[in-house]
Order: structure tokens, then sequence, then C-alpha cells
């Protein structure tokens, strides 16, 4: 870096905003650009939404679009086609192009390098790489909706042989969203391969004098192992994806089978190939993508409570053990997506055994959050709020998903509701209120002002409440067997109610008596069928209803979110010093915002990073980069080696 | 600002910035090249007898081929060596000599790629197979380009929903003119130039169309007006000014008669059939599938007899298979087992076991070829000046006809030809790219290291150290590789 | 690390002999099929020739890492790397692979045409 011969005059605007190398303005282009895609992405589920409620109706206000002319039917419904493509892309969007952006790129990128008292990236100009790869892979999935064939239709796991067949009756197969999906996904995957390799070399070789291994901060473990689930684990979806871009491009027949039928013909391919070989490298990725999404979460939520409660976080050693076990483990669990495929019992077992395996250290995880609570003098700020709603939501999620490690429960479950319902109780309530955490509470470092917290509030209570409103009732659709895929919400359940009598629905029918509504009430409405039969999704269909409205409303109470940035950032309450939290970890000592380079002297762990209320001291916070009277930190720049021995 | 241990390693981990780095870099490869080796095996051990094609030898498919596998082999370890050279001339402070060595690197580089493109070029250009419909396969040398469906073309229906039609990148010689009715008048397009733009022009405005009337329908509805949704055409069809030669791609097409082409894109391409027949100049045939015993009966026979003066000769095959196996128990007498497994084993009759119907080998000028039968090139020469449509012109350049209705799947030797060819190019290539990559960042360092060098050689050094590292990563794959793919 | 002229002379000398094995085995691996000399087992390539060809690219692979990629003598860190990798890529190669194993559908098969081993004697 010759970064001398710049610090005397300001680069240009196009060098210091948009082609940045600095750690701090590609944590906030990942920021914005993540925020924009979980928008969209929302945006598109909004209208699943109304597919599902209202299957016979036009949707409002989006009929007359230009784009959307050519894909809703004559009359302004939503067609299976349009539901498809939005269901893949709402899922591909937000777990590739906003949830990891968001956690892993902002607020990786932002913060990481300030809790160890690096001056920036390891490899700075890689890092703007790897924004740049991110954005073009953005790009290439959004422009591939306006194609004549739209974007990839096939769910957010591209499955084969149906992604190697679907939309084979364009001239061109490049230009179809399958393929478009696959190329994006190759930027994807290569930007976040980047990012990796910077990050760990960022956290081993980058900590400042002191920060020794058990002085990093929680958030830095969590990204550090992050980073490895990254690396390890998306290269074979890179092989999937590259090796399904064949499939599609170059005719080869690596997941399709031999004597495969295609809308009733031959497909004409060599055969021999493996749809399952596609899941494993899929899933292979897809599990640790799990804990890529959630860890970064944990970290943020783990920073917020001991700075909130002025309490040390309970137990940080064992939690650094069980991130790195988590890890470990998440590499070995993805079958478990996978035993409706005629898996074997032998390896079945060992599926469901790990599985099993790796709740124990995320309940470690959330059990030693939750104890760091227990006592404290805790501040409600927003970001608390958040963090705080963040633990039973999180933990709702982890423990619905305990029947899906089962197989024999999971043949029930598999593909209905209920798993839905689990993943976004995990990803939607939990992941998404961590990162609100994080943006609330790191605002004021980059900013200077604090967020409005009337709009805060605006902002918090109705997105729990609807929240659960969205996700509660899919649980209860998902018992009683409702089809995760269906894109009028179960309507088709109806009309073969009287063919197929699918069971007593239980829980649907104490759920339905609880609103009022007996058999009668129900007959009266038309919802049993002539011969009085009654499944129990009829007892459970207008919960799509209240799904859907819950869904509505809870776009409507992002916007106090989103005035709140703005407006914040011009007529936010101005903070009183740099650390308008009293927290304790190094971030907090650079001057607001960082400047290109971070530190003004030279930073220094003095300390653990949670030294909160400590016995004895002025204040109810010591912070790491203070000193004591008579604290020395050893002379030399480098850690002792017995200070490295653990770590990944 | 400056970056600690850029160039210097940090103490506690031994380790500067670009080392730990590249290691990183390397997990991630070996996870990917990982993920690759364990799709071959997967694929390869999930072959289901009987139904998938069984899987080739290495050595089967390459025959000769394997020396150039060697060749780049013995290249690639040259360069690796190349490479550590390279490196400690810069720890002992000497330019010139590292610059010596990374220049025979890429050098190195330059020839392995080289090399493959060669191999590439006979797999895609001069080996071909066909798969009959009962599974047996003849493979050889395409004849006349025959590999497509040659169809004289003079009307063509389009929809204006999709994508520019497929047909467009296959027209054989000048580019049309079209005549298409706009309303009332005839409207002709120039060329190639001419179909898009009007393709593309009243595509938007049939969209436009469609919309204007779905608003209309709807709003009819909404007041709860009787309404009736406006048909708007979105089929054109084009005539050709003069009746012009398609060269079809089968995959392309789903189904033809004589009269008509039906793309793959919904396009019905109407004219005359002119030849659905494919030639081939065969090299062997390949029995593996059909049911031991029932070899004979097998239809590849029938089209020598038709169109083919020589033929395979079956028994002598076996008897040579047999011959190599006697080599091996120098006399003793064979288990009846391995007898057996010598007959299953048997599948393919090479060039060299064909002889003309009279019973006499093949004639004295196939002769040449013999001894390489994957080397095509003097019959290559020969079909040069064969007639363009003349399928019953066999005789002298040993040619046989198939009729597209007897086939079941065909194609080069090329990544669609089979799950070994998929994975062979597939990993060849990515190899490929890494070379490619990696001789990149080399002669960067060779063209533009020498500021740094009298800057900070040390820094350089640590470059090339890490470049280096890729350069021997990209090595071992290939160990890897050169067995699994060319020999096994 | 290669840094005074004896060891760098030490290091040169060393390179040379790896990359002459390198050449050795190349030759073993393409006999292996192809010339009688390495022809393990029946004529061509037989499983034999599997084992030995895939031990051989392990020898070669073994050299490049240890000798050419300093892997002799690392840091621990790097060390760490590449045992998660390792384990992470055989865990899906071996995994993938076995997934389709059915114990119980084999011990069944086996019944079924065999019947129960205590009935049929």
């Amino acid at each position: 870096m010759s970064a001398d011969a710049h610090e005397h005059h300001d680069p240009p605007f196009w060098k210091k905003y948009i082609f940045s190398t600095d750690h701090k303005v590609i944590g906030l282009q990942y920021g914005f650009v993540a925020l924009t895609f979980l928008a969209i992405g929302f945006f598109l589920m909004m209208v699943m939404r109304w597919s599902i409620a209202f299957p016979d109706r036009a949707v409002p206000m989006l009929s007359d679009f230009p784009w959307f002319q050519a894909w809703l039917d004559d009359e302004g419904k939503v067609t299976g086609e349009l539901y498809n493509m939005f269901g893949a892309m709402h899922g591909t969007i937000m777990v590739f192009l906003g949830v990891v952006p968001l956690a892993f790129g902002a607020f990786g990128n932002y913060v990481t390098p300030l809790q160890i008292g690096a001056p920036d990236m390891a490899f700075p100009r890689l890092n703007m790489a790897s924004f740049w790869s991110f954005l073009i892979g953005g790009i290439v999935m959004l422009a591939s909706f306006f194609l004549p064939s739209g974007a990839a239709k096939v769910g957010w796991t591209n499955y084969s042989p149906l992604a190697t067949t679907t939309d084979l009756h364009f001239g061109d197969l490049f230009w179809t969203g399958q393929t478009l999906w696959l190329v994006g996904m190759v930027f994807l995957i290569s930007s976040s391969l980047l990012g990796a390799v910077n990050f760990i070399t960022t956290i081993i070789n980058l900590r400042c004098r002191g920060m020794t291994w058990m002085r990093m901060p929680f958030f830095v473990w969590a990204m550090l192992v992050t980073g490895f689930l990254l690396l390890l684990a998306f290269p074979p979806l890179e092989v999937a994806a590259i090796m399904q871009l064949m499939d599609r491009m170059a005719g080869t027949s690596f997941f399709v089978p031999t004597g495969l039928n295609v809308n009733g013909a031959e497909f004409i391919a060599a055969g021999g190939g493996s749809p399952l070989l596609y899941q494993h490298l899929f899933w292979f990725l897809g599990h640790p993508e799990v804990y890529v999404l959630v860890l970064p979460a944990i970290a943020i939520v783990g920073e917020i409570i001991p700075c909130n409660t002025r309490k040390p976080l309970w137990g940080y050693k064992t939690m650094v053990y069980a991130v790195m076990v988590l890890g470990f483990l998440s590499f070995i669990v993805w079958a478990h997506h996978m035993y409706m495929t005629g898996m074997g019992p032998a390896i079945s077992t060992f599926f469901q055994t790990t599985t099993v395996l790796i709740s124990v250290p995320s309940v470690i995880l959330i059990t030693s959050i939750l104890i760091s609570m227990w006592g404290g003098s805790i501040r409600f700020t927003i970001p608390m709020l958040f963090a705080t709603a963040f633990i039973p939501m999180f933990g709702f999620g982890g423990l619905t998903g305990l029947p899906l490690a089962f197989s024999l429960p999971d043949l029930h479950l598999h593909d209905t509701y209920y798993v839905i319902g689990h993943f976004h109780y995990v990803v939607a309530p939990g992941t998404i209120f961590g990162l609100f955490a994080g943006i609330y509470h790191w605002y004021p470092k980059h900013t200077g002002r604090q967020m409005n917290t009337m709009l805060g509030h605006l902002h918090f209570w109705p997105s729990l409440l609807f929240m659960n409103g969205i996700f509660l009732p899919m649980m209860l659709q998902g018992m009683a067997g409702f089809h995760r895929r269906a894109f009028d919400g179960g309507k088709a359940y109806e009309e073969i109610s009287a063919q197929i009598f699918m069971g007593d629905g239980v829980i649907a029918r104490a759920f339905q008596s609880l609103l009022g509504r007996t058999d009668e009430v129900l007959a009266t409405m038309g919802r049993v069928t002539a011969e009085g039969a009654a499944d129990h999704s009829i007892y459970l269909i207008d919960l799509n209803i209240v799904t859907s409205t819950s869904a509505w409303l809870l776009a409507v109470f992002q916007a106090p979110f989103i005035i709140n940035i703005f407006w914040s950032a011009f007529s936010g309450k101005k903070i009183k010093n740099d650390n308008p939290w009293d927290a304790t970890t190094l971030e907090w000592s650079t001057p607001t915002p960082p400047p290109h380079g971070n530190f003004i002297e030279e930073p220094v762990a003095y300390r653990d990073p949670y030294e909160y209320s400590v016995p004895g001291a002025d204040t109810d916070f010591t912070p790491q980069f203070e000193p004591d009277a008579g604290d020395e930190v050893e002379e030399t720049p480098n850690l002792t080696p017995e200070e490295t021995v653990e770590g990944e | 600002m400056e970056i600690p241990y850029e160039v210097t390693a940090r103490r506690d981990t031994g380790l500067y910035n670009a080392k730990v780095g590249i290691w990183l870099f390397l997990a991630s490869e070996v996870m990917l090249f990982g993920g690759l080796f364990s799709a071959y095996v997967f694929l390869r051990v999930g072959v289901n007898d009987g139904v998938d094609t069984p899987w080739p030898m290495g050595l089967d498919v390459h025959g000769s081929g394997i020396w150039l596998g060697f060749l780049n082999t013995i290249i690639l370890i040259l360069s690796s060596v190349f490479v550590v050279f390279a490196w400690l001339a810069l720890k002992e402070r000497n330019w010139n000599v590292f610059r010596n060595w990374m220049s025979a690197v890429i050098a190195c580089a330059a020839i392995f790629m080289c090399v493959k493109a060669f191999e590439y070029n006979k797999k895609l250009n001069h080996h071909y197979g066909i798969k009959l419909t009962d599974d047996s396969v003849v493979e050889g040398e395409i004849a006349n380009g025959t590999d497509k469906i040659s169809f004289e073309a003079s009307k063509v229906t389009l929809s204006l929903q999709s994508d520019l039609p497929a047909f467009v990148g296959h027209v054989d010689g000048a580019f049309p003119d079209f005549t298409v009715m706009e309303g009332e008048e005839t409207v002709t397009l120039q060329g190639e130039k001419g179909l898009r733009k009007w393709f593309y022009k009243k595509r938007a405005r049939v969209s436009q169309d469609l919309a204007a009337a779905r608003k209309e329908f709807r709003a009819a509805k909404k007041k709860g007006e009787a309404a009736q949704l406006k048909i708007v055409s979105t089929k054109a069809e084009l005539t050709a000014v003069k009746p012009f030669k398609l060269l079809a791609k089968d995959r392309k097409v789903t189904n033809y008669d004589e009269k008509k082409l039906n793309y793959i894109d919904n396009v019905v391409v109407e004219g005359k059939l002119i030849n659905d027949y494919v030639e081939l100049i065969p090299h062997q045939i390949d029995l593996q599938m059909i049911p031991i015993g029932r070899q004979k009966e097998s239809m590849v026979w029938s089209f020598f007899e038709k169109y083919h003066q020589v033929r395979p000769n079956w028994e002598k095959a076996q008897e040579k298979s047999l011959e190599k196996i006697r080599g091996h128990f120098k006399g003793e007498p064979i288990p009846g087992k391995v007898v057996q497994s010598a007959y299953i084993n048997l599948h393919t009759i090479p060039h060299e076991d064909f002889e003309d119907t009279a019973g006499n080998h093949a004639k004295s000028e196939e002769k040449k070829s013999e001894d390489d039968p994957h080397k095509g090139d003097h019959a290559e020469e020969k079909h040069g000046h064969g007639d363009a449509d003349g399928h019953d012109d066999h005789g002298e350049h040993h040619t046989i006809s198939v009729p597209r209705s007897d086939i079941r799947f065909m194609g080069n030797h090329g990544p669609r030809y089979g799950n070994y060819y998929a994975i062979y190019f597939t990993m060849t290539a990515l190899h490929g790219l890494h070379v490619i990559g990696g001789a990149l960042v080399l002669l960067h360092f060779v063209m533009f290291g020498k500021k740094l060098y009298l800057k900070n050689p040390e820094h350089l050094a640590n470059r090339v150290e890490v470049g280096g590292l890729f350069w021997h990563f990209v090595d071992l794959v290939w160990i890897f590789l050169f067995p699994i793919m060319y020999l096994l | 690390m290669a840094s005074s002229p004896e060891e760098i002379a030490k290091h040169k000398k060393a390179y040379k002999a790896v990359g002459i094995a390198l050449l050795v085995f190349t030759c073993v691996t393409v006999s292996l099929g192809a010339f009688p000399i390495f022809d393990f087992g029946l004529p061509g390539a037989t499983w034999e020739d599997f084992v030995i060809g895939l031990l051989v690219a392990t020898v070669k692979a073994s050299l490049v890492a240890l000798v050419f990629m300093h892997l002799n003598h690392e840091k621990t860190l790097v060390y760490k790397f590449l045992i998660f990798t390792f384990c992470f890529a055989l865990s899906l190669m071996a995994l993938t692979l076995f997934a389709g194993w059915d114990p119980i559908k084999e011990a069944f098969e086996t019944v079924r045409t065999n019947g129960f081993p205590s009935l049929k004697s």
C-alpha cells in the first residue's frame, strides 16, 4: 500500500465512497446493498402471500405495472409460474444477497478490524473485489427477472433434474433465468470465498498488541468460525453450480439419470447421472450456511447483552469452544435435509445423531447469553430490545427443529409449512432481529448520532408482534400437512378433501374451536364437503389470511426503521463521547467516525473484552483499551506463542 | 496507513499475511477439487449395471492419447521444480536467474495449454459416437457434416413471446431475406440484421398489445360488464424470399418429418427435408450394452452389411482378447472365470479388426491408420471432396449411413457424450483455468516485479513463494487427475 | 527457511531429487495399464492397477506437498487449517458415497433369496 502519497490530499469521491478499499466504506456498501436486497426479497414474499391468502382475487396495485403484465394472468391473479419464480428468488435473495452480506459482509467488515485493533483488513483490495463480485452476482440475479424466461423458478435449492430441464424451450439457454442463477451464484460464491480468506487472515494476523485469542470479543470469534464455514462449505456448491451449468449449457448429464422423462418424452442425454449428487453437494453448503446466517446474529446479541446488562458475558470461554464445536459439527449434518431421498438407514442414523449433537453447542450459546442477563441492571435500549427478543425467537426456531432432526417425524413434516415456520423463526425474528440490534447498536459509531428511540419502539414492537403473526400459524398449518409449494395456499385441499380424508386434525380443531368455529359453523361457511368429510387443512386455511396480513403489516412497520436510518443521520441526538453505550471493546476507542486507518494511536488490549461492573473500579465498565495504573503490556509487539494454542 | 505483517512474519503465528491467505485459499481449493473428486467417485461407483452406459477405462478412451497426458504431467512437474528454483534465486537476490526460471515456468504453462487444446480438438472434432436404439454404439468420424439435419426451409412460424429463435444460428450459407405480413402490407426483412431488428420491435409491440388488452379486460370486469379478452396474435409467419438451407442441431429440434421441423423453442420451419442420415467413417463398434451372447444380433451389423464394404470381425476380436490373457498365464491353462470375464470385457472392436465383406483385411490404404485407430487424419482429407448429400456414396470412404430414426443418442466425444467425458472435460478445463490463472500471476511477477525487487526483494520473494504454492497445488491436482482420467 | 547460501544449496539438491523421483513415479503410473512391466493383475487396467496407481499418485502428491510446498516444516497454524479441510473433504466424499448404503435391505434381500440361516440347515 502506498498510503503515504494519499494521506496528504483527500481522494476523489468515487475513490473514497465507491471504489474504496477502506473496510468501513466497504462494510457500509455491503450494508446498504444488502438492506435493499432484503427489501426486494420481502416484496416478492408479499406478492406470494397475496396469492396464498386470496388465490381468486387479482393482485392489487401491481397488475398495471409493465413487468407484471406479462406474468400475472388475464384477470390479474398470480400465476403458478410467477409464484414459483418469486418463491425461488425470495429464498435466493434473502439468503445469499440479503442476510449473509448484511451479517458477514457489513457487520463483519465494519466491526471486526475495529474490535481487534487492526488498521484495515489484511487485503484491502481483495476486500473491494469481494464486494464488487457480490454486487455483480446480485445484479445478474435481478437482471434475470427481465428475461423472457423470467428468473429461476425451481426453488432456492435449484434441485436437479428439474433445474436442468426447466426453460429448455428457449433458443439460447444461456439467457434463461435458470442459467443466470448459476452464473450469479458463481459470482456470489467467489465473493464469499475472497471475503472469508480476508476475514480469517485479518483475525489471525492483524490483532493488535495484547489482543490474545482469549481476549477477542465473542463477535470476532463468531466471525472467525463463520469465515471458516464459508471458506470450506462454499466450494462444493461451486462444484454443483458448475456441474449444473454444464448440464444446461453443454448438455452433460451429471444430474440427469438414465431414461429421464420430461413432459412425456424421453430427455435426450447420455444419462447415468445422479440427482442425489446435486443434493449432497448443495446441502454440504446448505447446512453450514444456516450457521453462517445465525452465528453473526448470536455474536451481535452477545455483544449487546453484556453492554446493556452491565455484566460480563457469562461463560465466555465455554461460548468460544461451543462456537468452534458448532462450526465443526455443522459440516457433518447436511443430509438431515435429505431424509426423504431414500437414504440408507445406517447413514441416516449417523446424520440424526450429529444433528441432535449440534443442538448442544447451540443451547450452550443461548443459555450463556440468557444467564448473562441474570441479575444485571438492564437498560432496555432499542438494540437491547431486539437482542432480548432474539433469544426466545431463536430458541423457538431451534426447538421446533428437533422433530425435523429425526427421520420419522420428518417424513410427516417434510416440505410442509412447519419446515418453513421452523427455519424462518431462526432466520427472520432470529437473525434479522439480531441484525437490527446491531444496526441500532453501532449506528452511533459511524454517524456520531443515536437513532431515534420513539421510531425505534415503533419499529420493534409491531415487528415482534407481526413476525409471530406470520410464522406461528405456519407451524399449525404445517402440522396439518399444508404443502409449502402450493401457490393457492392449499385451496386444492378443499377440492380433494371429499376424496381423501387426511386425518382428524386434533390441533386444528382445537385452534378453530378457540376461534369459536365448530364443525357446524364451518358447515355454514361451506367449508365442509357434501359428504360431511373435512380434512384438517380446512380448519386452518383461514390462517393464510392471518399470516399474509401480518406480513403486509410487518412491511408497513419497517417504515419507521427506514425513516430512522436517514433522519437520525442528520437530526439524531448527538452522542456525548466516542463511547456512547459505555462499552468495553476496542471499536469504541476510535474517533467517530473512525478515520482511514482507524486508530489515532496504536491500540493495545489490556484486559478481557467484557469487564463490566468490576468490583472496586471507578465506573461500571473498564474498557479493554484503558490501561491500569500499574498495568504493563509486554514490550514485544507480538504475542507469546503459548497464547495462540487454541483456535481452529 | 500501513498494513502490518505484509513482508515480515508475525511472531506468534510465524506467518506473513499473504501466506496465511494463500493457505486458506488452498484449503478452499482442496474443498473445490475434493467436491469434484467426490462427484467423480460417486458417479463412477453409482453406474447402474445394465441401465447406464458403463464407465470407460481412461486407457481405452485415450488410446495413444495417454502420451499427451504423460507429456503434460512431465511438463507440470518440471515447471514445479522451476518455480522453486526461481524462488531460491530471489532468496539469493539474483534477479536474472529468477527471471529465467520463471520464464521457463510460463513457457511450460503455455506448452501445457497447447497440448490440452490439441487433445480437446481431437476429441471434439474427430471423434463421434452414435448410440443406436438397441444401445449398441458405433464410433468414428462424422462425414460431410451430417451430424446436423439438413433441411430446405421456405416458411417459418415463430412465437413473439420468446427469445430470438434458435434456427437463426443454423442457417447454412447466406442469410435469407424474409417477407412478413404487417396488417395489409408485406414487409421485407433484409438478412439477419433485418430479422433481428424486426423481431425485437415486434416482440415489444406484442407485449404492449397484450398488456393493453388485459388492462381493458380487467377494467371491464371491475365495472361488472361482460368482458371479453381481445385476442392478440403472438405468432408470426415469415416467408423466405428464396428457399434457404438449414443445418439444424439435433438438440434443438424436438421432432421433424419430410415437410416440417419443430424446434424446441416452438418455432416451426416448413420446407423440404434434404437428409436425415448420419454418415460416419467407423473406427470401432462398442457392444457393451448388448447382453452377452446376443452381440451378433445387434443392429450395428445391419448398417455394415447395407452400406459398408468392410465390417468388424467379431471372432477375431474375441481371439485377440484371449490372446492377451494367454500371454499373462504363460501357457498355463486359463481359469474359466477369467475367459468369461475376457468376453464380458470385450466390448469394442477397433478398426484394425475390420475386414471387407469378402473376408479380406481392410483395404491397403486403410492400413496406414491401423496402428492408431484414433488418428483419423487421412480419412478426413478424403472426405473433403465427398458429395455433400450423397449418403449412398459410401464405397470408397467406407462410410456407413444411419437413419436418425435408429439413433437414440449421438454426439462428438465432448462433455455430453457420457459422464466420463463430462467429468473429464469439467475437471481438466477447471484445472486448465487454474493453470492459466497461475501463469498470469507468475507472468506478472516477471514483467512488473523488478520495481518491487529493487525496493524490497524480500517482499517479491514472499509473493513468488505464495504464487509458487498455488502453482504446486495445481501440479498436485494434476498428479491425481492424470491416472484417474487417462489410465484407470 | 532458506537464508544462508549453504541452506539454499541444500534446498536445491532436495528439489532436484524430488523432481527426479516425481518423473520416475510418473513413468510407473503410465505403465500401469499400458505396459506389462508395471501392469498388475490381468492385462489392462484392473483393480490392482487402481490401488497401485492411486498409491503412487498419493506418494507423488505428498512429495510435492511436503518438499515443494514446505509442508515438512510449516507453522502449526497451517497444519490446523489443512487437517480440518481434509476431514471435511473426506467426510464429503465418504458420507456421500455411503448415503445409499442400506444394510437392512441387504439383509432382507439375503433372507428372501436364501431363507433364514437357521431354517436352511
